[in-house]
């Protein structure tokens, strides 16, 4: 007997079971919904890395107030790395008798070596450039309406006269918000001789470089190894766009747990079939082994079986959802333009493994079991002895899941939020279905006579009412998460972001031109304006000890020691802040207190009680660490690492930062306010909270694409259910009709019983999604006072229960009409 | 039942199972019908109990015109007249005795359900066994189960197919006195389908089935 040619016979004489189909679409489920999504995942997450190199203009640089070593350019270019310097410094321009300061940024001619530089030539026409040559310069939109200069003009720049040839489109700022004032770009060479690199000027000189990242990844080693001038500072994409990162995470988050949940209701849906499947050839494997097939044969027949049914499903799983995936690529290629295309294999063919080791693990072990099956079952069906050798076997599909969740979420924590939510879940489903079916044998002689059938029932099938409704609990508390707490997540972290979210800052502000500021903005219709004071000065010791002579585990704690820090002052706690030790100090506590982040907890190993020693301005400042906070760094406000108290602080030397919310199209009536402050520096966040948003819902959107993945795995475990006890349903239904039971008698009994099963799982998944939900929403999402929608919650499960219901009652018609005769054909 | 045909189509086309069955049968005789296997005997059975419907001719049943009748009311019918016992029995494995004896009252929705099921099983011999399920008891006590079932609820007619069929001949002779004990006791009409002779002549009448047609028996 070849063993693969009978299996195949076998798959086709079979393959119109329901069971086998159940089998093999939960398989091509759970790898399409699984590939889709790491596919897609792995693109993003490829698109946002590319995205924050073209941000900084390279893939990697270093940034310093001093002119670099030229070895670190030599070392570069000498690895094959392309090498562009520049510097960036304020300066003021000047067109006849106005004046208006600007950012400069000052570039060779190879600049940028990532994403694009856009500009308007005189012409108007729009193209791609790099770096302006020699008497040129480039001027963005703002520092044009404040000096009243049109392309083609000239102004003078650092006591140059440059002509300017082109209006800045865009430009990978290097996503630093503190450097946004109007911009112009110059040539390098022009900086230079015009004495504005010179030593003691303001300017920050910088080198970037591009490459493939084994070469960067080997200058960036270098450039650690080397002694830099004080004050440089790594430019790394990963530093830059936090607040995309966090929205990227999170999104990520949200994709690979919907993915997950609908893997797991696949192994579920796969677990119910291949139970019902081995039930159904034990007769077949009992006259094999009568005729006298060995034991390993009849397993490896199985598995044999099984395995033909699982690598087309899982080729088509595959072939699907690279199909998807590029099709799904639409959506992510317009957030993320510009990014390598290229379709990722890898993620789909990694599903397909998962896809079958969930399989394997859900289906093999009763499968496996079945092979135990003695000959003398043939002459009898009740002769099924238990083999307790296997019995471990059902730790596989355990063991399966738990890898599953592990693998998949990315994060141990939510591996183990989902493992002991889900496994809550599915004990409280099995309890509480055993007590109904106990309940059951007692309440069921004095009942209606329909729902003492139904009871009767459910607990004729005692195990298999169990499992039916431990699995569809977990399926519909799997679906819950989905359609109900992942949109309220969703829900909450957009409303992080409201429309009215500032998109403006002010940086520079002067005491005597805040008021006059505040009436600018007021009518030019601006709101939400909140103004902070803004000190800049350095840390000198900590409890009594020079900062120099300290010695620190993290290394970024030196780097801070050596920075200009920014610190403000408030009496009340600011949004999106949460003390976590101490006593938030209040408006004026006796001595001078400070309130620290938790990451300066961290990096400097403080705690509250500990005295820092800063010098701002001129004047010394010692304060006690009053508390720690715990900061949103995602929620798009003005936030600080240092925050000392107003009554020991309102003297030391300030400017004011302001943040405030204005409408789009005021780009005019802000160069003017530009202008007429000179001073001001005005940051425009509007384009980076639009990608923020723009992923909160393109996340959306894919939620609820892959929660159409979720509904079929739902409805494929809601068919093995009812297809695992079709046979029983059938048989008894004869004999009841036999006996004289009336169709509407069999109608009402199935829909009690179904009522009775959905009403168990539709109540254990909303309350095992209640709480998934509510950890998930605050230890993984850190979404602040989520509150996992309880109402829709109940209004669902109750729901769920008559959907139950209903396809329960949809699924019995055919056992309904069962002819009585089957009975005696038997 | 007079001039009853009935045929069913295959895959290789239409199938005469019974042709022009004539038969009467009065209350309180037992009947057998014999025949080889798949001479149509479980066929023309089902017809009989109201089970199916013939494909021409007419069944009647305690006066009733079974063929006039819609499946609703035929199974009622069954529920009021009739009972049955099969070969292999047909107890449901979940249900203990008592419950799977129970199941006929519960149908009509009788109160007194447990009490006449535990007289039942008394008549049959089982009476210290109500609490077992039917894995737990021999083949000769699931028929008598089943038997017990057949009887709690005074059906007018006993359909039984092969009722010791599944049975050793000692435990099978055991069941066929208890069957037509229980048949004298209760004056039920008893129509029989066996291959056993010995059981067939115990009946006060019988006829063979022969390709569908229905001979003279003694």
């Amino acid at each position: 007997m070849n063993v693969l040619r009978l299996a195949v016979r076998t798959l086709r004489r079979e393959w119109h079971l329901v069971e086998l189909r159940t089998l093999a679409a939960s398989l091509v489920l759970a790898v399409v919904a699984l590939g889709v999504v790491s596919t897609l995942s792995t693109r993003i997450e490829r698109g946002v890395l590319a995205s924050a190199a073209e941000l900084i203009g390279g893939d990697m640089g270093i940034s310093a107030p001093s002119s670099l070593p030229a070895p670190l350019a030599e070392a570069a270019r000498n690895d094959g790395l392309a090498v562009t310097r520049g510097a960036t410094f304020p300066s003021v321009a000047f067109v006849d008798q106005r004046s208006q300061l600007v950012d400069v940024l000052a570039s060779d001619a190879s600049y940028p070596l990532r994403g694009t530089l856009e500009i308007r030539g005189i012409d108007g026409k729009d193209r791609v450039a790099h770096g302006p040559a020699q008497g040129e310069v480039y001027l963005d939109h703002r520092a044009m309406v404040g000096l009243g200069v049109q392309p083609g003009q000239t102004l003078q720049l650092g006591g140059r006269d440059l002509k300017v040839t082109a209006e800045l489109m865009r430009l990978p700022d290097g996503g630093e918000l503190f450097a946004l004032a109007p911009r112009a770009m110059m040539s390098l060479d022009d900086a230079n001789a015009a004495g504005l690199l010179a030593t003691g000027s303001r300017a920050r000189h910088r080198l970037l470089v591009s490459g493939a990242p084994t070469q960067v990844a080997r200058w960036r080693s270098f450039v650690e190894s080397q002694t830099l001038p004080q004050g440089a500072e790594l430019i790394t994409p990963e530093q830059t766009q936090e607040r995309m990162r966090t929205a990227f995470d999170r999104a990520s988050s949200f994709l690979r747990l919907t993915a997950l949940l609908s893997a797991l209701l696949a192994g579920v849906a796969i677990a119910l079939a291949a139970s019902r499947y081995a039930r159904r050839k034990t007769a077949e494997v009992a006259l094999l082994r009568a005729l006298g097939t060995p034991r390993r044969r009849v397993a490896a027949l199985l598995v044999t079986t099984l395995a033909a049914l699982a690598l087309p499903a899982a080729a088509i799983g595959v072939a699907l959802s690279l199909a998807l995936a590029q099709g799904a690529w639409y959506f992510a290629s317009q957030l993320f333009a510009g990014v390598p295309t290229t379709l990722p294999l890898g993620p789909a063919f990694a599903a397909a493994a998962v896809g079958l080791a969930v399989l394997a693990g859900f289906a093999l072990p009763p499968l496996v079991r079945l092979a135990e099956v003695p000959p003398v079952a043939v002459f009898r069906d009740s002769v099924t002895r238990r083999a307790r050798r296997f019995d471990a076997l059902y730790l596989v599909p355990l063991v399966v899941a738990l890898a599953l969740v592990w693998l998949q979420s990315d994060s141990a924590r939510l591996a183990g939020i989902l493992a002991v939510s889900l496994s809550g879940v599915a004990l409280v489903a099995a309890g509480l279905s055993a007590l109904l079916l106990w309940v059951a044998r007692r309440v069921a002689p004095g009942a209606h006579p329909a729902l003492r059938l139904g009871l009767a029932a459910l607990a004729r099938r005692r195990g298999l009412s169990l499992i039916q409704a431990t699995a569809l609990s977990l399926g519909l508390c799997a679906l819950l998460l989905l359609a109900v707490v992942a949109p309220a997540l969703l829900d909450g972290w957009r409303r992080e972001l409201p429309a009215d979210t500032p998109n403006w800052f002010a940086l520079n502000l002067q005491d005597d031109q805040r008021h006059s500021f505040e009436q600018r903005l007021g009518t030019l219709g601006a709101n939400k304006l909140n103004m902070l004071p803004l000190a800049v000065g350095k840390l000198t010791a900590i409890n009594g000890r020079p900062i120099d002579q300290l010695t620190f585990t993290d290394e970024r704690a030196r780097e801070w020691a050596d920075r200009q820090l920014r610190l403000s002052w408030s009496g009340d706690l600011p949004p999106s802040n949460k003390v976590v030790q101490g006593q938030w100090s209040g408006a004026s506590p006796e001595e001078a207190e400070v309130s620290i982040d938790t990451s300066w907890r961290d990096m400097f190993g403080l705690k509250v009680g500990d005295h820092m020693h800063f010098v701002i301005g001129e004047s010394d400042v010692e304060a006690r660490v009053a508390n720690v906070r715990q900061v949103d760094w995602s929620s798009f406000r003005v936030n600080f690492f240092l925050l000392l108290d107003p009554k020991h602080s309102a003297d030391l030397p300030h400017t004011w930062l302001a943040s405030f919310y204005l409408s789009r199209g005021h780009a005019d009536d802000l160069a003017r306010l530009s202008r007429d402050y000179g001073n001001l520096s005005l940051i425009d966040v509007d384009a980076l909270l639009d990608r923020v948003r723009e992923i909160v819902d393109r996340v959306g959107t894919a939620v609820r694409w892959v929660l159409g993945f979720s509904l079929l795995a739902g409805a494929l475990v809601l068919t093995a259910a009812l297809a695992a006890s079709a046979q029983e349903r059938r048989h008894e239904a004869a004999l009841l009709r036999t006996l004289g039971a009336r169709r509407g008698q069999l109608r009402a009994a199935a829909a009690c019983e179904f009522a009775l099963l959905g009403l168990v799982a539709g109540l254990t998944a909303a309350l095992g999604a209640a709480g998934a939900g509510l950890w998930i929403g605050t230890a993984i999402f850190r979404i602040e006072g989520f509150v996992p929608p309880v109402w829709p919650l109940i209004g669902s499960a109750a729901l769920a229960a008559f959907v139950v219901m209903l396809i329960g009652l949809l699924g019995t018609r055919r056992v309904l009409r069962t002819s009585p005769m089957e009975l005696l054909r038997e | 039942m007079v001039d009853v045909s009935k045929s069913v189509s295959g895959p290789e086309g239409r199938l005469d199972i019974l042709t022009g069955v004539n038969l009467a049968v009065a209350a309180g005789e037992s009947f057998a019908i014999v025949g080889a296997s798949g001479s149509g005997k479980t066929t023309l059975l089902g017809l009989l109990a109201g089970l199916d419907v013939p494909t021409s001719g007419s069944i009647r049943l305690d006066g009733g015109a079974l063929e006039a009748m819609d499946e609703e009311e035929r199974a009622a019918v069954r529920r009021r007249l009739v009972g049955f016992v099969f070969q292999s029995f047909h107890l449901l494995p979940a249900l203990t005795a008592e419950e799977n004896v129970m199941l006929p009252l519960e149908l009509e929705g009788n109160d007194d359900a447990r009490e006449r099921a535990r007289v039942a099983l008394e008549s049959v011999g089982l009476g210290g066994r109500r609490r077992h399920y039917p894995a737990q008891l021999s083949g000769g006590e699931q028929q008598r189960v089943a038997l017990a079932r057949a009887f709690v609820h005074r059906p007018r007619v006993l359909f039984a197919d092969e009722p010791t069929g599944n049975l050793d001949q000692h435990t099978g002779e055991h069941v066929g006195d208890l069957l037509f004990e229980l048949n004298k006791t209760h004056a039920t009409t008893l129509i029989l389908v066996t291959h056993d002779p010995k059981l067939a002549a115990r009946c006060t009448r019988s006829a063979a089935l022969h390709d569908g047609r229905l001979g003279v028996g003694a």
